[in-house]
């Protein structure tokens, strides 16, 4: 329900990749960000956790 | 990365849903309620073409969103101020939603009989509401400027 700040590989400052994030899709390997501007990232890994209460989550980034 | 979307690049019509809220009374609690509506709007999708320049190269151009934002697959650029107004606009429906869940658990609360914790819980919702209220009100006197 609420907005959420999204972190690649581990949950530290430096690791966001984007905030305000309203909608989180998995789909064919591939974790797409939107945000509140409806800004699209996708990239190619796997949602390794996600705490709503606190707003965070973490996605995990697939080796290359 | 991309993001596969079907895109006529047209303007047309899509349905939808917008939340608002209204004031009103319950057991001479002021609250609001938060609703759903839909409404349409004519926008363009963003959406890319090839053109083959002077030169013989071929290259896919992107076109721009319109202000219509849903679907964008690009890194649209928005004013940092736009962007605020749209985080407030955001919270103002939020807070309305939490409000309203707050005076669900109240009458929750009712129903097992703490008609005290009740009362005030939704004391709590109508001030909370008011701080909604001149949020809104705010984010209004900004979309006006």
């Amino acid at each position: 329900m609420c907005l959420s700040t999204v972190y690649k590989n581990k949950l530290a400052p430096e690791m966001v990749m984007m905030k305000n994030v309203m909608r989180i899709e998995c789909k064919d390997g591939m974790v797409i960000l939107t945000d509140l501007m409806e800004r699209q990232m996708a990239v190619e890994g796997t949602l390794e956790m996600a705490n709503l209460v606190d707003g965070v989550a973490v996605i995990k980034e697939a080796a290359v | 990365m991309h993001v596969d979307h079907d895109h006529t690049g047209v303007p047309h019509e899509h349905s939808h849903e917008h939340a608002h809220t209204h004031e009103h009374t319950h057991d001479g609690v002021t609250h609001t309620h938060e609703h759903v509506h839909e409404h349409t709007h004519e926008h363009a999708h963003p959406h890319t073409h090839d053109h083959i320049h002077e030169s013989g190269a071929e290259h896919t151009h992107s076109h721009g969103c319109e202000g219509a934002c849903g679907s964008c697959q690009t890194q649209c650029e928005h004013t940092p101020k736009e962007e605020l107004m749209a985080l407030m606009k955001y919270m103002v429906g939020h807070n309305a939603a939490h409000a309203k869940e707050l005076a669900d658990l109240a009458a929750k609360l009712d129903q097992t009989g703490d008609h005290t914790a009740y009362e005030q819980v939704m004391a709590a919702v109508s001030d909370f509401e008011k701080g909604n209220m001149r949020l809104s009100v705010v984010l209004t006197s900004m979309e006006h400027e």
